[in-house]
């Protein structure tokens, strides 16, 4: 039998999750529309293999390498191994300690480096320090995150929406929910960030725009954080835009927030017919852009937002509407690629700009 | 085993098919069983003539090689023991022919069992044996157990559905073995002989597969008995009176505990809980066979008997049975589900004394074990729950699979239904099958004389499956 006692990694991040290892039976039902392994079809890609190798790495039978650091951040963070895994072990929670670990060990890619650098020092992803956070007065606490603070249009567009709808948006300075430094394994950073956070953001309850700042404020930081969509489902009007388009279930929503019928149901009210894609809802399929890939992968990313137009373009609508900016700006890349190389074509539209045609649809009405 | 030539297998499969990084030997070092010992290199075929040129190679430098599907075994079929070559199967996936009209289809090694069924369901058809794994298990990998599920009370195992294959040997040769027609009397079953055989006497490259028209209707239905003797009667009787259900499901009181405990199911706190399915193409044939079911579930003192052909009703009331395995994880602190003696099959009439047999061997051996499975084919699946970190539970599991198996042999049954031998079930096979073994390893001598083909498996495997290779886990003073 193998001496596994001693540890050549600290483990501080990944010991707490022993038992969940053990608790993993190595079925490899997590293969089962794992993006990565559909693409790869290694077994080390997959959520099984991924908690072998943190295994491996908390006994100390593997050291932390570049190689190892490389297949951690092969993962998208889509929550479908979640979704399959007959044992429910906390397989994400495990790869992120993992990613701390190897970050610790000095395995951090130079893209991730920066992006953690850009938060630290201008409190957003990209580094900016111009970024238009629209500041206003208000009654109910709107966190705008990173991904749409880059999108001020998009933005805009979201605050009138709000607006219309009689809400009192209240908007001020804010800095990143933290969330890719967790992910990307700079614990330490996060929990320097996380203070900060708190004094820019003090508030109990919140609206956001992104998805997984949806996520991460409930988990991360502990606030009632409400998407938009949940918050303004019930005063969408009656519209008639008479579209026909296909909806991708961005990941944090079917199957981190079991946020399944409420864009559907804005969607109907505004006159917009569904066509649904062979996975969909909580099946539904990653786009590709998630748990950082977008930035250390490009051609695996590209590769999986790929295989998701094409199965949008199956239902023969002319669009597809998806309701985060992550999952709008890498399949609005793959259509264009389809679109150029065989002139397949599907136009990719976040769902704010269908509810803002709603709204003045109605108005003209 | 001379050295490995890394060079020479990346040449016949590219650098993109080949792994001998550190990381991937350790991923691949393990199946869905205990043991653990690592390959010294992963290599991807996509093609019979590469699955060929590698067991040339192979052959002539004596490198072991160690076919693997999804890598889901339970048994440790897929661990190789002494190193070599482990061949993942997963890129020959191509379904190759459908022929309704033949009621077969032609499909590659790779092919995952519910893809398959995906293909065939607009055909009309379905590929009947039905493991739980169906999701992610390959074809080939359910060959190489004879992998069946719980709708082998009707429809049988894999070696019921495979009619014909084609089959590269050790030295690279490839033949072809069975037909293509159901029923087959000409001279040695060679493709039934593969069946099972645990990719020790070739490697599948193509199999012929039987499938069955999809049934139209169907019915499922659960009784409750305060005693296992009843549930037992109440199996083996469905069975005798010439019904054929399409699924007989049996849940211990453990099972019944366990799954009240982490899904909250509410269900009745009762000695067993049977499950039963049958299907059909006319709902007055179904409506018939389930009746029957009923009656003599009454007979055997069956309470709470419902029956119901509403899907979402059906959903729930298997959802007892199909949350079970995760339940088991979660049946108590620091208890982890191991997969050991977990698929022996006993006659029929054997199958309430074995499940009381396994409780009380459990007992005895400080460990906790849950009985439940396909017992309508005589299958009971047990998971031995245990702190895999401490020694004396090990020793008292081995001790406790030892003791079960002779009792299992004692009664007239066999050490594996549906999940094959590996080398974690090798001692008992080996004590079961004592009277064939010269015949099988005469077999495997004139088919793969130089032992390259997934070596010290079934009749070759160690006589102790505790220390024959690492345990996965990190067990204090061992």
């Amino acid at each position: 039998m193998t001496d596994k006692n001693k540890s050549k990694t600290k483990g501080k991040h990944l010991k707490k999750y022993e038992p969940q290892m053990n608790m993993c039976i190595r079925c490899a039902y997590c293969f089962e529309s794992c993006p990565i392994v559909k693409e790869t079809q290694w077994d080390t890609d997959g959520a099984r293999g991924k908690v072998i190798l943190s295994y491996g790495l908390l006994t100390g039978d593997l050291e932390p390498s570049q190689y190892i650091a490389d297949k951690f951040f092969r993962c998208t963070f889509c929550r479908d191994c979640v979704e399959r895994c007959p044992s429910k072990v906390d397989i994400l929670d495990i790869i992120s300690s993992a990613r701390a670990e190897l970050v610790e060990a000095g395995f951090a890619s130079e893209t991730h480096k920066h992006i953690v650098d850009n938060i630290k020092n201008t409190g957003n992803i990209y580094g900016d320090t111009e970024v238009i956070s629209q500041e206003r007065d208000g009654k109910t606490p709107l966190f705008i995150g990173c991904q749409y603070l880059g999108r001020p249009n998009k933005t805009k567009k979201y605050i009138k929406i709000l607006e219309k709808l009689g809400f009192e948006p209240l908007v001020s300075k804010e800095i990143c929910c933290g969330f890719p430094m967790e992910v990307l394994g700079f614990r330490e950073e996060y929990e320097e960030h996380k203070k900060k956070f708190k004094k820019y953001f003090p508030h109990e309850n919140a609206i956001t725009l992104c998805p997984t700042c949806t996520v991460f404020l409930n988990e991360g930081h502990n606030i009632d954080a409400k998407h938009v969509l949940q918050v303004i489902l019930e005063k969408i009007p009656k519209a008639n835009l008479g579209l026909k388009v296909t909806y991708h279930d961005p990941c944090d929503f079917s199957r981190g927030l079991k946020i399944i019928e409420e864009p559907r149901e804005i969607l109907k009210k505004l006159g917009v017919e569904i066509v649904e894609m062979e996975h969909s809802r909580e099946n539904s399929r990653c786009c590709g852009g998630g748990g950082g890939i977008l930035m250390t992968d490009q051609k695996l990313s590209d590769n999986i937002a790929k295989k998701r137009i094409y199965e949008a373009l199956e239902t023969e609508v002319e669009i597809l509407v998806t309701s985060c900016p992550t999952c709008e700006t890498v399949l609005k890349k793959a259509a264009q690629e389809i679109s150029e190389e065989e002139g397949k074509t599907i136009s990719v539209r976040n769902i704010e700009d269908i509810i803002w045609m709603g709204l003045k649809n109605v108005e003209a009405s | 085993m001379k050295s490995l030539d890394i060079k020479k297998l990346r040449d016949i499969v590219g650098e993109e098919n080949i792994r001998d990084n550190l990381a991937d030997l350790y991923v691949y070092s393990s199946d869905a069983s205990v043991h653990s010992s690592m390959p010294n290199v992963v290599v991807r075929p996509g093609s019979t003539q590469e699955v060929q040129k590698i067991l040339r190679y192979a052959n002539k430098n004596r490198i072991p090689v160690i076919p693997r599907g999804a890598g889901s075994g339970m048994s440790g079929q897929t661990v190789p023991i002494d190193g070599g070559i482990v061949l993942d199967m997963k890129r020959m996936n191509k379904i190759l022919e459908i022929r309704p009209e033949d009621v077969l289809c032609k499909v590659e090694p790779g092919v995952i069992n519910d893809e398959l069924n995906r293909v065939l369901e607009p055909y009309g058809f379905f590929f009947p044996p039905t493991p739980s794994s169906g999701k992610i298990c390959t074809i080939g990998g359910m060959i190489g157990t004879n992998a069946s599920g719980n709708r082998s009370v009707k429809y049988g195992a894999t070696r019921d559905a495979v009619l014909g294959m084609k089959v590269v040997l050790a030295n690279g040769d490839l033949v072809t073995l069975g037909s293509n027609t159901k029923v087959d009397s000409s001279g040695y079953q060679l493709a039934k002989l593969m069946v099972g055989s645990e990719g020790t006497l070739g490697v599948v490259v193509e199999a012929t597969l039987l499938i069955s028209p999809l049934p139209k209707y169907r019915a499922m239905g659960i009784a409750n008995f305060k005693t296992l003797e009843d549930a037992g009667k109440m199996i083996s009787s469905v069975i005798a009176a010439g019904v054929t259900p399409s699924m007989l499901e049996l849940m211990d009181h453990v099972a019944i505990t366990a799954v009240n405990k982490a899904q909250n199911l509410d269900l009745p706190d009762v000695a067993a809980i049977v499950i039963f399915e049958c299907n059909g193409m006319t709902k007055e044939a179904v409506d018939y066979e389930i009746n029957q079911i009923k009656e003599i579930s009454r007979k055997n003192n069956g309470t709470g008997v419902k029956v119901t052909d509403d899907p979402d009703e059906m959903t729930r009331i298997y959802a007892g049975r199909k949350k079970l395995f995760p339940s088991l994880s979660r049946y108590r602190e620091k208890l982890y589900t191991t997969a050991l003696a977990d698929d022996m099959a006993v006659p029929m009439s054997k199958i309430a004394d074995t499940v009381k047999k396994i409780h009380e061997i459990a007992e005895r051996n400080n460990i906790v074990m849950s009985a439940y499975g396909h017992c309508g084919a005589g299958l009971i699946h047990t998971k031995i729950l245990m702190d895999t970190s401490e020694k004396s539970q090990w020793e008292g599991a081995k001790k406790a699979v030892k003791e079960i198996y002779e009792y299992v042999h004692k009664i007239g049954g066999t050490t594996s239904g549906e999940h094959g031998i590996g080398f974690s079930k090798g001692p008992s096979f080996k004590q079961e099958k004592k009277d064939s073994l010269d015949m099988m390893r005469k077999i495997k001598q004139a088919l793969d004389p130089n032992n390259i083909l997934n070596p010290h498996k079934l009749m070759d495997s160690p006589d102790d499956w505790l220390t024959a290779t690492p345990l996965r886990y990190q067990i204090k003073d061992l």
